[in-house]
């Protein structure tokens, strides 16, 4: 357990910095990115601007400001909503078993089965481009994630003394769900919300690289990169800067997960 | 052109230095083109892709545009209009001969004609050879059209791709076989990938001085970047890069040509309702216009400001762009007039091309600042053409006209932006009747007026046209208002030389027998093994599975927004077009039906025909997992020779500095987005180093070798986060193992730790191993999607990308059910596999 603590602080303090950075963007930018400023356009950083301006001469740190917010919430609402619907579905699975159980586990085996960038593709063809339904497109594949895991989680903790001994005194299979069960899973549960999250981060910017993901005006990290590909060549920086805020933060948000599952049960493997 | 004239100057220079190593010039051309055509059929629908390909190269028409947009003979020498303007008579060319060796006479040209005006015909334009009523094979070399009203358009009409001669014996599979009277001939199409002509020998003209043509396609900028500097293709007439040309200028080797297009980018404005059908609305948003920021910020300044909807090289062209100048207070002044004095709020819907995209954002900011605020929806083309241009659901859009002399557009109320107004009519009237070309150009001017002081739209720049070309390369281009590349003249400077062997890909009945027979085997081999009960129980679980992804999908596919028919015909065609399209296409009756009779179909390997192709999609996929399958088990390789030896080391250092640094470099690994990689690879081995070619797949009849190394760079981009993936699992699945009991009996008993490990630790730490393996490879045989993008290469990823975008919706099914079946195949050769490794799970059902 030598090696939890360094993760899990490491971790948790990319984590935070990334969420604070997305709240920053509520109140502060350093600029408004509403700001074409073409002229000076792929200028280079400066002490004005600290990351240079974009291909529209915009401010590169207000960009990758709004970009953590963008990938925050899209993130957060997919984890939310798999975890909404699929850990519901696996504690009913565990607590019913027989067919319940078995049309589940079989509903996330098809869902598992579709190509996950495909259908999200197809998703947005649908209900058209947006953060929104970027966050459908990523939740929906998150749902099956929590449903399996908390029906495993949770069948084993129904041969657990304590719940035997509510059984017994008459508790019905909901109530143990919610009372006994569920807070039982909770650390299994938060690893993999810190798990799908980062997930969700690197699906965003895949989504949004393909144009799929939150619109102009709204900043992402996915889109910036794709503005910055025919680039590469001419101003390298404006690829390098996005994919860093990316990677630092998928990093951050995995060593989190690490540490968190090292610190709150040893037990686990790291092999999800 | 001044430009033209300094390359040419270059390209005189460029031909002093190399004339002494030319020995023998180069006869084959590759050029790079955005878009593939869905078919090569340039009668039926209104893929510019297809024209660019096939007219002037396969197909020709009775005239032909020349630069400056007037008539000229082709396979008709000469023409008589009658004075009343209701008989034209052709004189056709003799000795001319299709490329299936029919003759060209008359009655072939009234075949052709009579083909396009049929009931059931699928030409989009129909409608504009409306005036015919008529049309006579008065003998083998006269053809007499007989009008029942003047059409001043006609020749103009007869000189597009629509309206070329095609022959009697070969007509119903232009398609997928085109054949026509031009310089070249069809030798080979490789879907996704390229289509190839070889110089036909029997032209009735001087004939092509290459020996052979290949179009290639490449929709990504980035990777016509790479494509054009790594000289994958020689030429890309359409470069649609612009921030990369000062780049490509400045290389020797290349000649950059921006020239003029007929095409008009404009801020399309819906007239209809609403704020925006008030004229002062329209006038303010032409005021908070800054063109010149436009140009620069989404073109680099390529592009020509226009101020009305007309082409500046156009000699009756009339300078307007003056007419409402960029004036931020003047804009809002005539809002507050309007009745908008604390501004409006509009969407604007973008289609996918980059210079919609970024005008638009432009558009956006600039609207901002007199308090129009902007929502902004991007959309794909199929969507654009449902949402903007059928249903008018739009406030604002950004998109080319690229149809020469469309102002007629602005007389047709009914056309998307709804513009209808009596003193246009009055003027559209008056033209058609001018025979004048000086009155013809007075009126033009009014027109060109009239729209601008209307505020129609806003009228942003002319399109320029920017193209690549190798420097060696001349007489390739012209800047002609059809829409063509023609090739029957160009070549490579130096003498000539020999032509090039044509490859083609073929199938074979060879590897399917071999595949029923291993599956039989399988079959046999695991029934032997596991028992009938649990192998039929498997199956059973299968089936389930794919019967409901199949529901699933078809369901969605359903649902999914744009008409595959509207989308094929294009902005012209008519509502009867479009009918007998989607007859043809299959789309009519109730959807159960349908989904029963393709499930039906699927059963017995017909996955239907799709859409936009015209050939059966069992075939395209097949012709595709050709390219993803070795994809993606070269991935998986990759994965495991780097992820399980570095896991394997991590464990055995387990707490060591070692063991620390792989662990940090795994977590990058796993954090680094695939797409990102791919595209640093392509910058460092392809135009960096240039080890490796920057995309595109020879084809395995090109050689092992050659196909393999276009895999590479890809491969690895697929694989480096699944190496460290792996690497993880593996680390953690030893490190369990090591702990357990029977390790110390083994160390106990004598055998040294890595003995141990190997002997004891190794097979049991394979579960999740394998575990991993099985999730991996349906995401990496699927996961290719973006990364085929980057290095262009045709498979099953592209083939759905593409097929979502043209709203080829059988074969995007027919994709997502073969993706479905790999996961749920892997699904069962893993669990085959659990079991070869561990026997105790022989027992129970493993999941």
């Amino acid at each position: 357990m030598s090696r939890a603590a360094p993760t899990l602080v490491i971790g948790g303090a990319i984590s935070a910095l990334f969420v604070a950075l997305a709240l920053l963007s509520f109140i502060w930018t350093p600029y408004a990115v509403t700001d074409f400023d073409i002229a000076h356009r792929l200028q280079g950083p400066s002490t004005a601007h600290w990351l240079g301006l974009d291909h529209f001469g915009r401010d590169v740190a207000s960009l990758i400001l709004l970009g953590a917010r963008n990938a925050l919430l899209v993130s957060l609402v997919a984890v939310l909503l798999g975890a909404g619907l699929g850990v519901p579905l696996g504690l009913l699975a565990a607590a019913r078993g027989g067919w319940i159980d078995e049309l589940v586990m079989r509903g996330a085996d098809v869902v598992f089965a579709f190509p996950a960038l495909i259908l999200a593709i197809l998703l947005t063809a649908v209900l058209g481009p947006g953060a929104l339904n970027a966050v459908i497109a990523i939740g929906v594949f998150n749902v099956p994630v929590f449903a399996r895991l908390t029906r495993g989680s949770a069948l084993s903790l129904w041969t657990r003394d304590y719940v035997l001994a509510a059984r017994a005194a008459g508790k019905g299979a909901a109530r143990i769900s919610l009372e006994h069960v569920l807070p039982g899973l909770l650390s299994v549960l938060i690893v993999q919300a810190t798990l799908q999250f980062s997930l969700g981060v690197i699906a965003e910017a895949g989504l949004s690289y393909v144009g799929l993901g939150a619109q102009p005006p709204a900043a992402s990290w996915g889109k910036m990169l794709a503005d910055a590909q025919t680039l590469v060549a001419v101003a390298p920086l404006q690829a390098i800067f996005p994919g860093l805020a990316i990677v630092i933060t998928v990093l951050g948000l995995n060593l989190l997960g690490d540490g968190l599952r090292d610190r709150l049960d040893p037990r686990l493997t790291e092999d999800r | 052109m001044k430009l033209s004239s300094f390359f040419s100057g270059l390209l005189a220079a460029c031909a002093l230095l190399v004339a002494p190593l030319a020995v023998q010039a180069q006869t084959s051309l590759t050029v790079g083109l955005q878009l593939e055509p869905p078919n090569l059929d340039p009668t039926s629908g209104a893929a510019v892709a297809t024209d660019d390909v096939v007219y002037g190269n396969i197909f020709e028409g009775l005239v032909q545009l020349d630069p400056q947009g007037a008539v000229k003979p082709l396979l008709a020498t000469w023409w008589e209009v009658s004075p009343d303007g209701l008989s034209y008579t052709f004189h056709l060319r003799q000795g001319v001969r299709f490329q299936d060796g029919t003759a060209f006479d008359a009655a072939v040209a009234k075949f052709s004609l009579d083909r396009a005006l049929a009931a059931t015909s699928t030409n989009v334009q129909k409608q504009a050879l409306g005036a015919i009523a008529r049309i006579e094979a008065v003998d083998p070399r006269t053809l007499r059209l007989i009008l029942n009203r003047p059409d001043g358009n006609l020749l103009n009409v007869m000189a597009l791709g629509d309206t070329v001669m095609v022959s009697p014996k070969s007509a119903g599979k232009l398609a997928t076989d085109p054949i026509g009277t031009g310089p070249f001939r069809f030798a080979g199409w490789r879907r996704g990938d390229s289509v190839t002509l070889d110089r036909f020998d029997g032209y009735w003209g001087k004939g092509a001085k290459l020996a052979q043509v290949r179009f290639r396609f490449i929709g990504d900028p980035a990777a016509a970047f790479a494509a054009i500097k790594t000289r994958e293709v020689d030429a890309f007439p359409d470069y649609p890069a612009p921030e990369n040309l000062a780049q490509l200028r400045a290389d020797p080797k290349l000649k950059v040509i921006a020239a003029a297009s007929e095409g008009e980018v404009i801020l399309g404005v819906n007239n209809r309702t609403g704020p925006l059908a008030n004229v002062r609305v329209r006038r303010a948003i032409q005021h908070a216009l800054d063109r010149r920021a436009i140009i620069d910020g989404a073109m680099y300044g390529y592009g020509t400001p226009i101020g009305s909807h007309f082409p500046p090289q156009n000699a009756a062209y009339v300078d307007l762009t003056g007419l409402h100048p960029h004036d931020i207070a003047k804009a809002k002044a005539l809002l507050t007039e309007a009745g908008y004095p604390n501004g409006l709020a509009l969407t604007l819907k973008l289609p996918p091309p980059n210079y919609a995209r970024r005008s638009g954002e432009i558009i956006a900011a600039q609207l901002a600042q007199v308090g129009i605020r902007v929502k902004i929806e991007n959309v794909e083309w199929a969507q654009w053409l449902d949402q903007v241009f059928a249903r008018h659901a739009f406030d604002l859009t950004v998109v080319s006209h690229a149809e020469p002399m469309d102002y007629d557009i602005y007389d047709r109320p009914d056309y998307y932006f709804g513009y209808s107004s009596p003193a246009f009519h009055a003027l559209m009237g008056q033209l058609q009747a001018a025979t004048d070309e000086g009155q013809r150009a007075a009126i033009l001017g009014q027109i060109q007026r009239r729209i601008a002081d209307d505020a129609v739209n806003g009228f942003l720049f002319q399109f320029p046209r920017l193209g690549v070309f190798d420097a060696r390369l001349k007489d390739f281009w012209v800047n002609s208002p059809t829409r063509s590349i023609d090739l029957a003249n160009a070549s490579f400077d130096g003498a000539g030389g020999g032509g090039i062997a044509s490859g083609r890909s073929g199938g074979g009945a060879i590897p399917g027998l071999v595949l029923a027979i291993a599956v039989v085997g399988g079959l046999a081999w695991l029934t032997a093994r596991f028992g009938a009960v649990w192998l039929a129980g498997r199956a059973a679980i299968m089936a389930v599975t794919l019967l409901a992804a199949s529901a699933v999908i078809f369901t969605i596919i359903q649902v999914v927004p744009g008409d595959p028919a509207a989308f094929m015909l294009g902005l012209n065609a008519s509502p009867e077009a479009a009918a007998n399209l989607r007859q043809q296409m299959g789309l009519e009756g109730p959807a159960a039906q349908r989904y029963a009779a393709w499930l039906l179909g699927m059963v017995r390997g017909d996955f239907g025909v799709s859409y936009t192709y015209q050939t059966p999609v069992a075939g395209l996929l097949a012709e595709r997992i050709g390219v993803s399958l070795p994809l993606a088990l070269l991935a998986m390789i990759l994965s495991v020779v780097v992820g399980a030896p570095i896991g394997a080391l991590a464990a055995a250092r387990r707490g060591k500095a070692a063991d620390t640094v792989v662990m940090g470099l795994t977590q990058v690994g796993v954090a680094i987005p695939n797409f990102w990689f791919a595209v640093l690879l392509v910058m460092a081995f392809s135009i960096g180093l240039g080890w490796f070619s920057a995309g595109g797949f020879p084809g395995w009849d090109a050689g092992l070798w050659p196909a393999l190394k276009a895999l590479t760079l890809p491969a690895i981009a697929l694989a480096a986060p699944q190496a460290a993936i792996l690497a993880r699992v593996t680390r953690s699945a030893l490190i369990d193992t090591l702990a357990e009991d029977y390790m110390r009996t083994a160390r106990a008993k004598g055998l040294t730790a890595s003995q141990a490990l190997w002997r004891h630790g190794l097979p049991n730490a394979l579960i999740p191993i394998l575990t991993i393996l099985g999730l991996q490879f349906p995401f990496l045989l699927a996961g290719g999607v973006i990364i085929e993008n980057v290095f262009f290469l045709p498979g099953l990823g592209r083939l759905v990308l593409q097929a979502i975008g043209q709203r080829d919706l059988i074969v995007v099914q027919g994709v997502v059910m073969l993706l479905v079946f790999a996961v749920v195949a892997t699904n069962f050769l893993v669990d085959v596999a659990y079991r070869l490794v561990d026997p105790r799970l022989s027992g129970r059902a493993a999941r």
